[in-house]
């Protein structure tokens, strides 16, 4: 099954880049390969639900040899998380009508990427795979091929280069320390290192994913990117692709290096509420939808970040939560961008309600475990962000919907009822979500009890 | 050796930096190549070992470290990859602004937002 999750979308991928993606059938193709991904996806997060994480060894190395597919909880929920999202975002974009030949092989070529990710257990694997999954990525942030578009690629590309670079050079450096790339391994060995070398090497990672989640000090490209992008490709970029600095953030740091996570927590929250207060600032003073869910993100990102730095398993699960339900809010709202009617702008309430945490939405739970992470650390302070923070978004939030769809202005486009069943069926899982969380909050405790001391991650 | 490799690193890493800091594109390029390229240094310098090649190491002889080298050659065919795609991006640039320098771009770029916006204003 896991293979399957991976070669699937891989082989239906290398097909496609001989097709032309603009007729209907290539790209119902492509949006049945993403559906088998995804449903290969959830049967191995069934069977790891029921019997425990798994491991394959590619090419039948013996383990320690080949390289190791690993399928934890934590891992198989980003995966099915990121898959079902590019999913949404491609179906929406295939019926909407697709403008590139290319487009439908790259959303695929992207998934395998993130699939790869999230499930592999080799620390230069998951390079290969994020290089795999970043590069479709800048190629499908020119699609469109609107001119401002292209000025924004240019430093999404160059400045999330060097963000791979220093991961690469931290991959060398935990090679050097550890004398293994497997992660299993490092984090059992990870611990005699001394400690000059391992906050050296934390950093690295940590600026790595900070780039990629667009935290605040590196988020620059950020803004410029998703503003240009067409709706479903800044769906799969809020929601996918940032899920690899979240997800990264969550595994190399609560899972291989937690003792220099908490070393760094002080630094960690304070760039996190860093982050919170900047994006709902800039967020508020826009009014271009694009611009203020760009912020929005950087925002949001900011909370899993505190999450993080608090720790122990409430931090944790509020950490996992709040990535999950954050990437369902963000792709839905940028797939409402596109298209419009009341119906539309039903969803758009309900993602607005998510961003800010008021139930019956999945985003209210997101608030709730971190109002229970605040409370594990006893802080008020950190409480006090939390609802200045969600109050600032419920603001920037409103502001949109009061201005887009309140005051009865026409908004740009044809109304095109196919792509619009793809925002309303998200918006329904948010809804969904929100209304029957069990599901969301057993998987999200399942995975952040891989991150517990003393298990392997 | 280690000194020696890792001032190498750190020239490349430098030089790599300032061009990328400069505004013209196809200097950026040559600075995400010569950055990429202290990367594969410093992955090669992470796991150096003297040694006979491991094709039929003897048991009795050091064997040098193979797992580094495949990795550096990983790396270098990505960073071939990316290179040839950033060039593709500027060359978009190029020929969609008929500018290759970011100042000059974002210049244009606002001088093309202002207009817009007057023109919203005007309709």
């Amino acid at each position: 099954m896991l293979s399957l999750a991976l070669a699937a979308p891989w082989f239906v991928a290398v097909a496609l880049v001989f097709l032309d993606g603009r007729r209907r059938s290539v790209g119902a193709l492509a949006v049945a390969g993403v559906a088998v991904n995804v449903g290969a996806l959830v049967a191995v997060a069934a069977s790891v639900a029921s019997d425990g994480p798994y491991e394959v060894v590619t090419g039948d190395w013996p383990a320690g040899v080949g390289i190791t597919l690993r399928a934890d909880a934590l891992g198989t929920l980003f995966a099915t998380l990121s898959s079902a999202v590019v999913l949404a975002a491609l179906a929406y974009e295939v019926l909407s009508g697709v403008r590139a030949r290319l487009f439908p092989a790259l959303a695929l070529f992207l998934t395998t990427g993130l699939t790869g990710i999230f499930l592999t257990g080799d620390v230069f694997n998951f390079f290969v795979f994020f290089e795999l999954s970043m590069i479709s990525a800048y190629v499908l942030s020119v699609y469109g091929g609107e001119r401002r578009q292209i000025g924004g690629a240019f430093i999404f590309a160059v400045v999330n280069l060097l963000g791979s670079f220093l991961f690469l050079i931290a991959v060398g450096a935990i090679y050097h320390v550890t004398g293994s790339l497997d992660m299993a391994a490092i984090a059992r060995r990870f611990g005699e290192v001394e400690p000059a070398s391992a906050i050296l090497i934390a950093v690295t990672f940590f600026v790595a994913f900070g780039v990629k989640l667009g935290l605040f000090p590196f988020h620059f490209w950020l803004p410029p990117l998703y503003t240009g992008a067409r709706p479903a490709v800044a769906a799969m970029l809020a929601g996918a692709l940032a899920n690899i600095g979240s997800y990264g953030l969550i595994r190399f740091g609560a899972g291989l290096l937690p003792n220099e996570l908490g070393f760094g927590a002080p630094v960690l929250l304070a760039l996190g509420a860093a982050s919170v207060l900047y994006g709902s600032i800039q967020a508020l003073s826009r009014r271009a939808v694009a611009e203020v869910l760009a912020y929005s993100s950087i925002g949001q990102a900011g909370y899993i970040l505190i999450a993080l730095a608090v720790g122990g398993p409430a931090g944790y699960t509020a950490a996992v939560v709040y990535a999950v339900v954050n990437s369902v809010n963000k792709a839905l709202l940028f797939l409402t961008i596109g298209v419009r009617g009341w119906l539309v702008g039903a969803a758009f309430v309900v993602g607005a309600f998510s961003v800010t945490g008021i139930p019956p939405s999945a985003g209210f739970f997101g608030k709730v475990a971190l109002f229970q992470a605040a409370v594990a650390e006893q802080s008020v302070a950190l409480g006090v962000l939390v609802f200045v923070g969600g109050a600032l978004s419920f603001v920037y939030m409103f502001q949109i919907y009061q201005q887009d769809y309140w005051s009865g202005r026409d908004r740009a486009g044809v109304p095109r009822p196919a792509p619009r069943a793809v925002a309303l069926a998200v918006a329904a899982v948010v809804l969904g979500l929100g209304v029957w969380p069990e599901p969301l909050l057993a998987l999200t405790a399942a995975a952040a009890e891989v991150l517990a001391p003393g298990a392997a991650p | 050796m280690t000194v020696l490799l890792a001032s190498v690193i750190a020239t490349l890493f430098g030089a790599g930096a300032f061009l990328v800091l400069k505004p013209d594109l196809f200097r950026v390029v040559v600075g995400m190549v010569l950055i990429s390229n202290a990367a594969n240094l410093a992955l090669m310098a992470s796991g150096l070992t003297r040694g006979r090649a491991p094709i039929h190491p003897l048991p009795d002889e050091p064997v040098a470290d193979p797992l580094v080298q495949a990795m550096t050659l990983t790396a270098i065919v990505i960073g071939f990859g990316v290179t040839a795609l950033l060039l593709g991006l500027s060359y978009r640039v190029y020929t969609s602004h008929a500018t290759v320098d970011l100042d000059d771009l974002s210049l244009r770029e606002a001088r093309r937002e202002q207009q817009l916006e007057r023109e919203r204003v005007e309709a």
